[in-house]
């Protein structure tokens, strides 16, 4: 056991930097190959643990929460794609209810290099999130950073983590559609699925905030060819909806999903 | 029987709604101790404009604000142009920032706190009325008495002094309007901080 800590660091070194404990989580920058070529992309995830009986917070923290702040700070030329997000849970922090997660998650994220890149590649990360739990709330950072060196795929013990976190991650699933109207202080969820998933067993997440009330479940029952739920608007939604998207899991689907509704 | 269940709580929820603080509509009246033993009563304050802030020394979104100096600023500032401002600390006995009178008095001492009035609110009365969400949670009455600014302190939610400098104070901006007697352009936003720990 001491032998495994003391060989975890010399491991992890030149894949990742070390997780950084601050506020109530670590966080880590984890890469699935200790090499890149030139313009082709590579498997990334940054992975925040959080202290037990604590909670951090997804792109829709709910009330009083906080999303955390990604700053890449990239070599000249490379991009780093959107950041996945794995399906929240929902939860009270005391009287506030909000989306995020306990424990472990890994947010998977794309780097990719330019066409002419060369030479070593240092990939820095400043991350901040706010973990709470019903007494306080802390917030905490890091500056992460990982080194690739140009050369073939040389896959990491990481690389497996980030592959399966990437298939956690909520995207759009064929024949899901969203329709939402306005119904005074309500909004009437419309939705069109596939004949061999079931709605009403869904699991429902707001991800856009300030559109419906984050302590409303939505839960969406039968209405002849479709399925709809009634929930209450957020009370910061000012005028009609614009665009709502949710995030739904379970209910018979392949995967985690997205559908997005857009006021034309 | 179901209908009736519904139709039942959809009433006390619109009964709890109807009684929260209603931006443009009067601010519920209350009445406190401060942390010195004076009474302040908000019938008692007509003719001002009246700030309320939501305070816990203990929550980092309270700490960005008094750490930098900002809210000691906007207290100095507007209690300079003759606003009243309430700083109220709802938070329970025993829960984190709770404060009785005599460590109100050293604390606000120890964070130069420029306010007018700090109120102990610890069966959460005010709060409740006010529907105060979080700390810091800042609210604007105008002359009249009228709820006018319901919501955040400025326009970026986090915990990091760096970004004061770069966000839309919508406090500061409420109360220019209510000392013209103007129209608040943004009268509600959402709030950002800690829970009140009610």
């Amino acid at each position: 056991m001491k032998l495994l800590h003391a060989l975890a660091p010399l491991m992890a070194a030149s894949v990742a930097s070390a997780a950084t404990h601050s506020g109530h989580a670590a966080a880590e920058l984890i890469a699935a190959s200790t090499t890149y070529e030139a313009a082709k992309p590579v498997d990334a995830a940054i992975r925040i643990t959080v202290d037990p009986e604590w909670h951090t917070y997804w792109t829709n923290p709910g009330e009083g929460g906080m999303k955390l702040g990604i700053e890449w700070q990239l070599p000249e030329g490379w991009k780093a794609g959107e950041v996945g997000w794995p399906v929240p849970g929902r939860f009270m922090t005391g009287e506030l209810p909000g989306f995020g997660y306990f424990g472990e998650i890994v947010l998977p994220v794309t780097l990719t290099p330019p066409a002419n890149a060369t030479g070593p590649a240092k990939i820095g990360l400043k991350v901040d999130w706010l973990t709470c739990n019903d007494a306080a709330c802390v917030p905490g950072d890091a500056a992460l950073e990982v080194a690739l060196s140009p050369g073939a795929a040389a896959p990491t013990p990481a690389a497996p983590v980030i592959a399966k976190a990437k298939t956690k991650v909520p995207a759009p699933v064929e024949g899901l559609k969203l329709e939402v109207k306005d119904a005074d202080k309500n909004l009437v969820l419309t939705l069109t699925a596939p004949k061999d998933v079931n709605p009403a067993a869904f699991s429902v997440f707001q991800a856009t905030p300030q559109v419906v009330d984050p302590a409303a479940k939505i839960q969406f029952a039968k209405s002849g060819d479709a399925w709809t739920a009634t929930v209450a608007k957020s009370e910061y939604l000012s005028g009609p909806a614009k665009t709502l998207e949710l995030v739904l899991d379970g209910g018979g689907l392949p995967h985690p999903a997205t559908v997005t509704w857009q006021n034309k | 029987m179901k209908t009736l269940i519904t139709s039942a709580i959809a009433g006390i929820v619109a009964l709890a709604a109807a009684h929260a603080a209603e931006v443009g509509k009067p601010a519920p009246d209350f009445s406190a101790k401060d942390a010195k033993g004076s009474t302040v009563s908000l019938s008692d304050l007509k003719g001002k404009v009246v700030v309320l802030e939501w305070n816990n020394f203990g929550c980092p979104f309270v700490k960005k604000h008094y750490g930098s100096g900002n809210m000691q600023k906007l207290q100095e500032t507007y209690t300079g142009k003759g606003v009243v401002w309430l700083t109220v600390n709802s938070a329970a006995t025993g829960k984190e920032g709770f404060l009785d009178a005599a460590a109100a008095l050293s604390k606000t001492s120890e964070e130069k706190w420029k306010g007018s009035h700090y109120l102990i609110d610890g069966d959460g009365k005010i709060g409740k009325a006010y529907g105060a969400k979080t700390t810091p949670h800042m609210f604007v009455i105008d002359k009249e008495g009228k709820l006018v600014y319901n919501g955040a302190i400025d326009s970026k939610a986090t915990p990091k002094a760096d970004d004061i400098a770069s966000s839309e104070n919508y406090v500061s901006a409420a109360a220019d309007a209510a000392l013209a007697g103007k129209a608040v352009t943004t009268a509600k936003t959402e709030p950002y901080g800690c829970g009140v720990k009610y």
